[in-house]
This record gives C-alpha cells, sequence and structure tokens, in this order.
C-alpha cells in the first residue's frame, strides 16, 4: 500500500486546506499504518493479508467513462461511479434536492468544507486516513428542510475489473436538513472476469437534522477477490430517524461500519445488517451506536448466512453517556453457519453511564435443521433449493427491516433467488 | 409381466450401528393398500425414513427397487419425484416457508423432473384452496409457514393435503392416525380413500386398527422384531386388535 502515500496531484490541490487535508490524510495513514490481528478494533479482520498488494491510485488513469448497464428493478434518481469516478447524475432531480461531485461542493459551497472530516475521524480510523490522502471523488447530497423525497436516490459504484489492483476512493457527505425525508440505496456491483483484486474504499459522513429522517440502503455485491472496507459516521439530532440496512454478499475481505451518534433528544437510530458468503471471504459488521442525549433509541438485528471456509464478525458497541436518561437500546446478531470450517466471530459491547435505560444485546449461532432440509426434500424440492429456502426464511424476519417495499423485494432477488419467504 | 411397484429384499437397517430391520422382504403391487401394524419401538418409522432417504440410516444388506429403479441410489427429492410420498409421523414446523409457497416449489420441481411445464400461479392457489377445504384447512390456514402453530391434527391434515395434491404412486402414511379425534380421523381418511383409483398404492403404517376400519387394506402384515411375522387380509388386523401384541406375538413366534 505504499506506493499510495507517493504525493499524487488531485483535483483541488490549489486550494492551500485541501493540499494539507490530503497530506494530513497521508501522515495518518503512514502512522496507524494498515491494522494487524493486535489491533483490537480490527482483531477479528485482518486486513494485512489481504493489503499486502500494492494497490495502484490512479483516478481517470483508465478514462473509462462510459456509464455502467446496471438496472436497478426500482424507480431512482441515479448517481453513477464508475471505477471510483464519478461520472453522471439523473438531472431531473426534483425541487430541494442539490447533488455535487464533492470536489465541487467543497470548492464552491460555503461551508460544505467543515462538514469534511468533521464526522469521520482519521485519526482514529486508519482507512478514513487514506481516504483523506485520497480524496478526490464522491458526491456531496443536500436534501434541504421540508423536503420530501419520493423516490430513493441511488448511488451506483461499478467496477468494471481491470489487470491491475486498482484503489478506488469514495467520500460521499449527505445532510438532511430539518423534517426533510429521504432514501438513499448505495450499490456496490462489478463486471468482468474478477483476476485481479481492487480496493473499494469509503467514507459517508451523513448528518439527519432535526425531525428528518434517512433511510440508507447498502447492498455490496463486489467481485470475490475484491476488498470493500466502508466507513458510515452519522450524527442525528432531536427527534431525527437514521434506519439503515446493509446486505453484503460479495468480496474477499469487507467491512461495514457504522457509526451513530444521537446527539440530541429523542434522536433514533436502526441500524440492521444481513450477509451471506461462501469460500474464503471475511464479511464484518462493525456498529458503534452513541446514545448522548434522553430519549433516544437504537435496535440492530444482524443476521449471516456462513459457507465455505468464510468467516463472518459482527463487533456491535452501545455506548450510553451520563445525560442519556430514558433511552433504549437493543443489539442482537445470529449466525448460521452452513460447514463444519465455516466461522463466526462477534463481540457485544455494552457502555453504560446512566440510570434508567433499556438495554440488551444478544448473539446466537446455528445450523441448517436437519429435518427441515429432509422434509422439504421429501416433497421432491432439490436440496440445494431447499437450502437456499431455509436460508432465505431465516433471513425473513432481518429482510423485513427494509421498509421500502421495492428495494427489499430487489434485495431478497439479489439474495439468490426468486424462492419462497 | 408387469413389475411390483415395490420391492424389498433383505433388508437389513438400522441406526447408530443399531440393526432395527432384520432380513425384511415386502413386495407392493401398484393399486394395492398394504398395511403394517406393529408395537412402538419396533422400527416402523425406521423403515419409512428408508424408504424415503433419510440421512442418519444404513442399510447393512438387501435391496429396494422401485419401479424397477434401485432405490437406495436415489436422493430423497429423486425418490419424491418418482412418485413416493410419505406422510410423516411428526411433521417438523418450518418458520418463514409459507405452505403455499412451499407446496408450488414442491409440485413444480417434480413437474420439472417429469419434463413437464410448470403450473400457472393463480391456477396453482385456487387448486390448493379447493383441496384444502377438504381437509378443513381454510385460506388463512394455507397462508401460514408450514406447520407453524399447527395443532398435531392440523399436521396431519396437511400431510394429507400434501399428499392429495402432489398425487403420488405410492403413499407411505406413518402413524397418520396418531392425534386425530375422530372428526379428523375421518377427514383424513376420506382424503386417503379419494386418492385410491385402483393404480396408486399405499403402505398404511399403524399400530392401532383405527385408521383401517375407515381405509380397509387390501393386506395387513404384522410387524416385530425388524421383521414381518404374519402377513393376511383386513380381518388380521382385527384378530390383533382382539389379542394385542403380547399375545399375538406369544403365539406366532
Amino acid at each position: 500500500m505504499n506506493t499510495l502515500l507517493s504525493d499524487i496531484k488531485l483535483v483541488g490541490d490549489e486550494l492551500p486546506w485541501l493540499k494539507e487535508y490530503r497530506a494530513a490524510g497521508r501522515r495518518e495513514f503512514a502512522r496507524q499504518g494498515i491494522p494487524t490481528a493486535k489491533t483490537e478494533a480490527w482483531k477479528y479482520t485482518k486486513p494485512n493479508r489481504f493489503l499486502s498488494t500494492d494497490f495502484v491510485f490512479d483516478p481517470r488513469g483508465n478514462n473509462k467513462f462510459t456509464v455502467p448497464a446496471v438496472n436497478l428493478p426500482f424507480a431512482a434518481h441515479k448517481l453513477y461511479f464508475e471505477n471510483g469516478v464519478f461520472l453522471s447524475c439523473d438531472d431531473d432531480l426534483p425541487s430541494g434536492v442539490e447533488i455535487l461531485p464533492l470536489i465541487e461542493a467543497l470548492m464552491f459551497r460555503p461551508g460544505v468544507k467543515n462538514k469534511l472530516g468533521a464526522l469521520a475521524d482519521m485519526t482514529k480510523y486508519p482507512f478514513a486516513a487514506l481516504n483523506a490522502a485520497c480524496l478526490n471523488e464522491g458526491a456531496y447530497i443536500h436534501i434541504k428542510a421540508g423536503t420530501r423525497l419520493e423516490k430513493p436516490l441511488a448511488l451506483i459504484s461499478h467496477v468494471t475489473v481491470v489487470d491491475r489492483a486498482e484503489l478506488y476512493n469514495l467520500h460521499h457527505i449527505v445532510e438532511i436538513d430539518e423534517n426533510a425525508t429521504a432514501e438513499v440505496v448505495e450499490y456496490y456491483g462489478y463486471t468482468g472476469a474478477p483476476k485481479s483484486s481492487y480496493l473499494v474504499n469509503i467514507v459517508n459522513e451523513i448528518t439527519v437534522a432535526a425531525g428528518a429522517s434517512l433511510r440508507h440502503y447498502k447492498f455490496q455485491d463486489e467481485a470475490f477477490k475484491a476488498g470493500h472496507l466502508a466507513l458510515n459516521t452519522v450524527k442525528v439530532a432531536a427527534g431525527g430517524l437514521y434506519k439503515s440496512f446493509c446486505l453484503q454478499k460479495g468480496a474477499d475481505l469487507a467491512r461495514n461500519e457504522t457509526q451513530v451518534c444521537l446527539a440530541e433528544e429523542n434522536a433514533a437510530a436502526e441500524v440492521d445488517a444481513a450477509y451471506k458468503m461462501n469460500g474464503w471471504a471475511t464479511i464484518d459488521t462493525t456498529t458503534d451506536i452513541e446514545h448522548l442525549k434522553s430519549g433516544t433509541t437504537s435496535s440492530q438485528l444482524i443476521k449471516g448466512v456462513v459457507g465455505g471456509q468464510a468467516k463472518g464478525v459482527f463487533q456491535g458497541k452501545i455506548h450510553i453517556a451520563p445525560d442519556a436518561v430514558k433511552t433504549e437500546g437493543y443489539q442482537l446478531h445470529k449466525a448460521m453457519l452452513l460447514s463444519d470450517e465455516a466461522e463466526i466471530d462477534v463481540k457485544p459491547e455494552l457502555e453504560i453511564f446512566a440510570d434508567d435505560v433499556k438495554c440488551s444485546h444478544g448473539a446466537a449461532c446455528g445450523r441448517l435443521d436437519a429435518e427441515q432440509l429432509f422434509y422439504l426434500r421429501s416433497r421432491g424440492i432439490p436440496k440445494i433449493e431447499a437450502e437456499q429456502m431455509l436460508i432465505n426464511a431465516y433471513l425473513n424476519d432481518v429482510m423485513a427491516k427494509v421498509d421500502n417495499e421495492n428495494i427489499r423485494s430487489w434485495i431478497k432477488l439479489s439474495l439468490g433467488s426468486n424462492l419462497p419467504a | 409381466m408387469t413389475i411390483p411397484l415395490l420391492e424389498i429384499e433383505d433388508l437389513s437397517a438400522g441406526v447408530d450401528g443399531k440393526e432395527i430391520i432384520k432380513d425384511f422382504n415386502l413386495t407392493i403391487n401398484s393399486g394395492e393398500v398394504h398395511a403394517l401394524m406393529g408395537p412402538n419401538g419396533a422400527g416402523k418409522s425406521t423403515l419409512s425414513n428408508i424408504l424415503c432417504g433419510k440421512q442418519g440410516y444404513h442399510v447393512t444388506s438387501g435391496r429396494i427397487w422401485f419401479k424397477g429403479k434401485d432405490l437406495l441410489k436415489l436422493s430423497p427429492e429423486e425418490r419424491a419425484c418418482e412418485g413416493i410420498f410419505l406422510a410423516m409421523q411428526s411433521p417438523v414446523e418450518i418458520p418463514g416457508v409459507p405452505i403455499t409457497a412451499f407446496l408450488k416449489h414442491s409440485v413444480n420441481a417434480i413437474r420439472k423432473y417429469r419434463g413437464e411445464p410448470e403450473l400457472d400461479t393463480m391456477e396453482f392457489i385456487k387448486m390448493v384452496r379447493e383441496e384444502g377445504k377438504k381437509f378443513n384447512l381454510d385460506a388463512e390456514m394455507i397462508k401460514r409457514a408450514v406447520n407453524v402453530g399447527f395443532s398435531g391434527g392440523e399436521k396431519k391434515r396437511l400431510e394429507a393435503l400434501q399428499m392429495a395434491v402432489l398425487k403420488p404412486d405410492f403413499a407411505i402414511l406413518d402413524e397418520a392416525d396418531s392425534g386425530l379425534d375422530i372428526d379428523a380421523l375421518k377427514i383424513v381418511a376420506d382424503g386417503v380413500n379419494a386418492l385410491r383409483d385402483g393404480k396408486r398404492s399405499m403402505l398404511i403404517i399403524t399400530h392401532f386398527q383405527r385408521l383401517l376400519e375407515h381405509v380397509v387394506p387390501d393386506f395387513v402384515h404384522i410387524y416385530a422384531d425388524g421383521r414381518i411375522i404374519k402377513t393376511g387380509g383386513r380381518e388380521l388386523a382385527a384378530e390383533l386388535e382382539q389379542t394385542g401384541y403380547a399375545g399375538f406375538m406369544k403365539e406366532n413366534r
């Protein structure tokens, strides 16, 4: 990864503060280095083996400016990213919605600059530092006060696999103003023979203002040799709601980390996720919910299905500050292991500094039920389909967390089939 | 000469290294209804599970021919597609899998195996609802997940409904009458009788005569200690009811 730290010329380098921001990212990434098994936050998901590859960071080096042919089976305002480059955005945006390439917003929208790095702490998260060092692409999404977005915004991030290992670096800033309502979908996919590895490194900084709500859906379906590291940092103001659902089924090494700060009274968060993989993949779901004020609530349901020699990781933290009385924080992780070599590592943490709170966490691990499997097969259903039916049934309750019906059926379909449940 | 539908030859089999079925022989021709009666723990369910290919059982010797095919070489789903159906003694609950979707998948898997086109969804649901009425299972129940929250009797009726929908060539009813009150027994028996068409064969496994009063078998086999110890007509069931297994076995050893 060291070659990444060489000083590349990037858009906006003529702005001293932006140049310095990138330099700070390089310094921080060099200082922290790639996490190893000794790094507590990364002890189950060891990225050093994967990241021993020298990934090339060469934005726009390939000059691939073709909008990828990715069809989402639901109506959306679409933003296209191809190999880490922001290509286009549908131009029929309703009033109250502003979308700009991030660097453009940083250069021309006063105030956006203050949002950069305000939530994602590059001194604590090495890949946020890497993201800062390579800050060049991303979107600035602004939903103005009172706007109720009817169609979701879809950020389609597609990779056409090339014959060298490349880094694709994206940084999105999302602002949902007072009493606005929006849905954002992130899709990560690829085409081409997955010959070489690539690494997608994403940082999202999301603010949900008082009384506003954001539903954030993500589907990670990267190539099986790819790496996918995402840090979602979210701050929710009084009475605001952040609700996310993430399905991960691709990549060799993937981590979706979500840090939510419930900063004011009655702010709420729901962070749900599902993952399903085989082979040798490691898929990590890490959450950190911080309750700062009274009346804040959070809930998390994470369910995984792990086969082959793959590994599922869940680290979930709920922190309740001394002022945060009358809060509720719930967390449940359940996994199904499909093989003897599959592995699950779970680390729940509750830090409660206030009285009068309701908190719980739980973890469970199981297998496909042999009786259920036999029952389905004895009715003529082939083994592989019977297993898929049981897996789908197992994930049914977490799928039900997806409020948008069209997005829910898309995610269910993407999970592998049109089978029942 | 037509081949028998099912031929079990000198079958010895067991579970966990323990031999339960010993040199078992049985031949069932098309259209015949056989009853296999035996005391609890004699290995009746072991036999039905082996016929359907459930894992965990081992066959130490013998062969099973179904429509002239070596049954033991087929997977459970292939056996179902060849026309074997097992109405289970204790059907498992499958949360999250709705009955209609499951049954549609099942019917279409079997049709696909046989090279037949898949059924239209609307027609299928209509058909299942019609059949459901016969087994006193209404549309609301059929929407539910497989066996979830069903009483013992409801589970048995759902097994009978599946049999009616899948129309197997050979149905095994494993203790289909246990846990049924007299009305439910009548419903299940009517459903079974409706499927007797002179071509379809059945093996009714039971330890009471109760069901056999409603579904009259062509042959009755008394099964004990891993093998059939006596075969007779329908009157054998009544005789057994009089003497009880213990008395019967004393006489027939």
